[in-house]
């Protein structure tokens, strides 16, 4: 295989957007470009758009050609729309890279795009639903909250893990949201806010959990022999791993504060970039909610299981600490605009990886890590550095 | 310019035997009794019910009942964001009938003050009939002890 780097990001302002579809593809678009003058968009040989529910929100399909002719990419070798709901960016990147690595392409970008907000908030969260299993939980009014609360009251029973340690994840984030000038959220929270949000889903409180969000995001992937042409900056992609354990709650492991398949994914990245956890630096994990960064600590094996809550309170997922997890703000500070999420992750160690953080900036990053789910069993790790081995 | 538009989709399953292969499951929901599948050729019991087994690729099936009763084996209470047309509080379990988890919807009076090991019952909820006027059925169960 070929070794591919990225060479281009670029991200939108994240929040309830005065824009549509398509503008959010062209801020997107920009962004990125505007990051790599040597390239055009007709320079591009592929596109992949990572996007859930444009046929609910915008009511259109075929968002590969869409996206391509808003921002003048012509594909030659490579168009493709990717839905994996949560994890639909990293799933795009994945087949990006893969292309590449395999030789069948040299420069493609991915994009992910969402316009979750509608002009009935109603209709917005009844979307949502179409990403749990329709006949046997959509049907019920089951949308992600609950599912994660009861991943919290499972962890919090079997390790002691307390709503204060699942606040300070919130409290991390939103302050970290607010050095990030393209995050939902940009006043910060303090432990007193989070505990006296309202509740959503018991236990998590409202800013334990990420919001609905618009918002887009690009990255732009080459071949090692044009990325050291156009950049002598570029970030290469060192490992990957994706793995699923279920789709229903019915069918995952029953023990719901263990996710084996995001360890299993993570090892699987490791392996391939010969690394272990301890040379992450740097991490972008998928806190859709509070819980779901403690448990991710624990599965990629920043600590052992069921330390997630000392780990977060003693400042180890911090600036200071061990690695620092989510530098961006995170899916509770940035918003979580479906589709667009996992592209942002990757927009953000581009940015880390380069030194180009400014006030975010993580001192001597050699290393970061994106964690992307699309609920609890099913996760996509990718593994990223400044040296390509 | 103004438009009528048409109901497309609504957040419940198309259930008639015209509309799904599982249609017996909702049948028998509707007399108020609990079902699922188990392969005609090894055996395996599935929740939920299934067309295809996963284990030796056959689509045959038949229907076993499951009992009506069961105990929560986790729940959460969701307060705000429940989609439209749901109300809260809405009490959402895994329910344990035999060895199946079921999720489910805790209803009724006392539905808010279940715990975990709580015994709860089947209690099928009629939903909106189908666009062409087949009856429809949630699955659901409520407390089986009344509230102290």
């Amino acid at each position: 295989m070929r070794p591919v780097a990225l060479v281009g990001a670029g991200v939108t302002k994240f929040g309830v957007r005065k824009a549509s579809y398509r503008d959010l593809i062209w801020e997107a678009g920009k962004a990125c470009f505007d990051s790599l003058p040597a390239v055009r968009p007709r320079d591009l040989e592929g596109l992949v758009v990572g996007s859930v529910m444009p046929e609910r929100t915008a009511f259109q399909s075929h968002i590969s050609s869409l996206a391509a002719e808003a921002l003048g990419i012509k594909p030659s070798t490579l168009s493709a729309r990717t839905e994996h709901m949560c994890a639909s960016g990293t799933v795009g990147i994945r087949y990006a890279y893969a292309f590449i690595a395999a030789g069948l392409a040299d420069l493609v970008m991915v994009l992910g795009v969402e316009k979750l907000n509608q002009p009935a908030t109603d209709e917005a969260i009844l979307n949502m639903g179409a990403g749990v299993d329709r006949e046997w939980e959509a049907c019920h009014g089951l949308t992600a909250p609950p599912c994660f609360a009861l991943a919290a009251q499972r962890h919090m029973a079997q390790y002691g893990t307390t709503e204060e340690q699942l606040a300070l994840v919130g409290v991390k984030n939103h302050t970290h949201a607010a050095r990030n000038p393209t995050a939902h959220f940009q006043k910060g929270a303090t432990l007193e806010q989070v505990l006296g949000s309202r509740m959503i889903a018991s236990p998590l409180r409202l800013y334990m959990c990420s919001p609905i969000t618009d918002g887009a995001a690009a990255v732009i992937l080459a071949s090692e022999e044009r990325a050291r042409d156009l950049t002598d900056r570029p970030v290469w992609i060192r490992g990957t791993g994706q793995a699923l354990d279920g789709f229903t709650l019915s069918s995952l492991p029953e023990d719901y504060s263990r996710w084996p398949a995001m360890k299993r994914a993570a090892d699987a990245a490791y392996r391939m970039a010969g690394i272990t956890a301890k040379d992450v630096r740097l991490a972008e994990v998928h806190d859709c909610f509070a819980i779901a960064e403690v448990i991710a600590y624990e599965e990629l094996g920043f600590c052992e299981k069921g330390d997630g809550g000392p780990f977060v309170e003693k400042g180890r997922a911090d600036y200071g600490g061990d690695v620092v997890v989510n530098p961006r703000g995170g899916l509770m500070g940035c918003g979580h605009p479906l589709g667009a999420t996992g592209v942002a992750q990757a927009a953000e160690v581009f940015a880390q990886l380069r030194d180009e953080a400014g006030p975010r900036q993580v001192a001597n990053a050699r290393i970061g890590l994106t964690h992307n789910n699309s609920g609890m069993g099913e996760h996509v790790v990718m593994i990223y550095g400044r040296d390509a081995a | 310019m103004t438009m009528t538009y048409f109901r497309a989709t609504d957040p419940f399953p198309l259930q008639s035997a015209e509309q799904n292969k599982l249609h017996e499951f909702y049948e028998r929901l509707g007399q108020g009794r609990l079902a699922t599948t188990a392969c005609a050729r090894c055996g395996r019991t599935a929740w939920p019910p299934r067309g295809f087994c996963p284990e030796c690729a056959s689509d045959e099936f038949s229907w076993v009942e499951l009992p009506r009763d069961g105990t929560v084996h986790a729940f959460t209470i969701q307060d705000t964001g429940v989609p439209h047309g749901f109300e809260a509080p809405r009490v959402f379990a895994i329910v344990k009938v035999s060895e199946a988890r079921i999720f489910a919807p805790i209803v009724g009076p006392g539905a808010t003050t279940v715990r975990v090991g709580s015994p709860v019952r089947l209690s099928p909820v009629r939903v909106a009939d189908d666009a062409r006027g087949s009856p429809r059925y949630l699955l659901a169960f409520e407390p089986a002890e009344a509230p102290a």
